[in-house]
């Protein structure tokens, strides 16, 4: 008789791929995809060539981290209002969210709350949130804080970055530092410890299906279909 | 650390059926009000093009359609549902046409960059697909002319 297979079993997930969904989020033109593509492709385009996302655009990137392979699907989300009920369809299955606001653009970082009302709306606590303030290459037009901004990250329970997608400061940094954040809590990504975080952790980190539309101004409960079926 | 090729996200994923129908109860109460807003028909549009199903693909290119000639300021994300669109439902003609209009006015735009690779790739594997299909034809044929010769020698 073999020996019972629980050993194998056990040792898997040691060298398998931890998946995991990252979600940038933020105002228009806070650089949001000029982040991904420094970190991405290690390149940047000046304003007048990169063109606002359409809804989200979505790349995958492995890296290691703790000794353990990481696979990142990253979802870059478009910032402008348009697409918010086509964004907001993909906070789920996500285990950390990137909050993205210029330095130098106080309306930015004024409409975080707001930002972080839909994450309340979306994605279970547990998620690793990290406040990224883009932009410090200009310095001298700066219109938020490190002090202001460090403080307003405390408060929600974020991690804190000020970063430079242009000049490459802190790019690799941001994404290292929430991925080992997620690392660190198990629940959101070890299928042993699932249930615990109460988020859903996806078959391959894409995220799987989208989680609900949600339409502003409309409040209508949910499967109001009944009896009004198209037949 | 190595990045893979971006991905043209709403061209792999899809709404589950309750959002879709969010989406068009809102839709088809504006229709019925007889004042469908921008914002609504595009995100209703939005949704029919990531179904897997061929119909919705259909209504949601045609709305998309409707809305590139109606809203000049809503040109460029039409213009990159309708690639997409035709994408999904394998016009690779169109999605190319669509796409490269977009890349006329954005030449560096990534996303549009990238489902030009997704519509290139396509079209190559379509290719392989008809040729392995010629030759499974063949194959199978062979196999039935083969097991019949067979059963009539057998008699």
């Amino acid at each position: 008789m073999p020996p019972t297979p629980a050993k194998p079993a056990q040792t898997k997930p040691q060298q398998s791929v931890v998946n995991v969904k990252l979600l940038l989020i933020g105002n228009s033109s806070v650089g949001k995809s000029s982040l991904l593509l420094r970190f991405s492709d290690e390149s940047w385009l000046p304003e007048d060539e990169s063109a606002a996302t359409i809804g989200v655009d979505y790349r995958v990137h492995k890296m290691e981290v703790k000794g353990k392979k990481v696979k990142l699907s990253i979802w870059d989300t478009a910032g402008q209002e348009r697409f918010r009920t086509i964004t907001s369809s993909y906070y789920r299955g996500a285990q950390g969210i990137i909050l993205v606001y210029d330095v130098a653009n106080r309306q930015s970082f004024d409409a975080l709350p707001k930002w972080y009302s839909e994450l309340e709306t979306y994605v279970s606590p547990s998620v690793v949130k990290i406040l990224v303030g883009n932009k410090v290459d200009k310095e001298f037009s700066r219109q938020v804080t490190h002090v202001e901004a460090e403080a307003f990250a405390q408060r929600m329970n974020s991690l804190f970055i000020e970063a430079s997608a242009k000049t490459n400061v802190n790019v690799n940094n941001m994404f290292q530092e929430v991925v080992e954040k997620i690392m660190d809590t198990p629940e959101l990504w070890d299928p042993a410890h699932r249930g615990e975080g109460g988020s859903q952790n996806t078959s391959n980190g894409n995220g799987g299906m989208p989680g609900g539309v949600q339409i502003v101004g409309l409040n209508q409960p949910e499967g109001q279909q009944a009896g009004g079926c198209s037949c | 650390m190595t990045t893979e090729l971006p991905y043209a996200a709403d061209a792999e994923v899809s709404l589950g059926y309750d959002d879709l129908e969010v989406l068009r109860r809102q839709y088809e109460k504006e229709l019925a009000q007889a004042h469908v807003t921008v914002q609504t028909k595009f995100n209703y549009s939005w949704g029919l093009v990531k179904s897997p199903m061929r119909e919705h693909q259909v209504e949601g290119v045609r709305l998309l359609q409707e809305l590139y000639r109606s809203e000049p300021t809503r040109r460029r994300e039409c213009l990159y549902y309708l690639a997409l669109g035709h994408y999904k439902m394998a016009n690779y003609d169109e999605a190319r046409r669509f796409n490269a209009l977009l890349l006329e006015k954005e030449p560096t735009n990534l996303q549009a960059q990238s489902l030009l690779q997704l519509i290139d790739k396509a079209v190559t594997r379509e290719g392989y697909i008809g040729m392995a299909l010629a030759g499974g034809v063949a194959a199978i044929g062979t196999l039935v002319v083969a097991g019949l010769l067979r059963r009539a020698t057998r008699k």
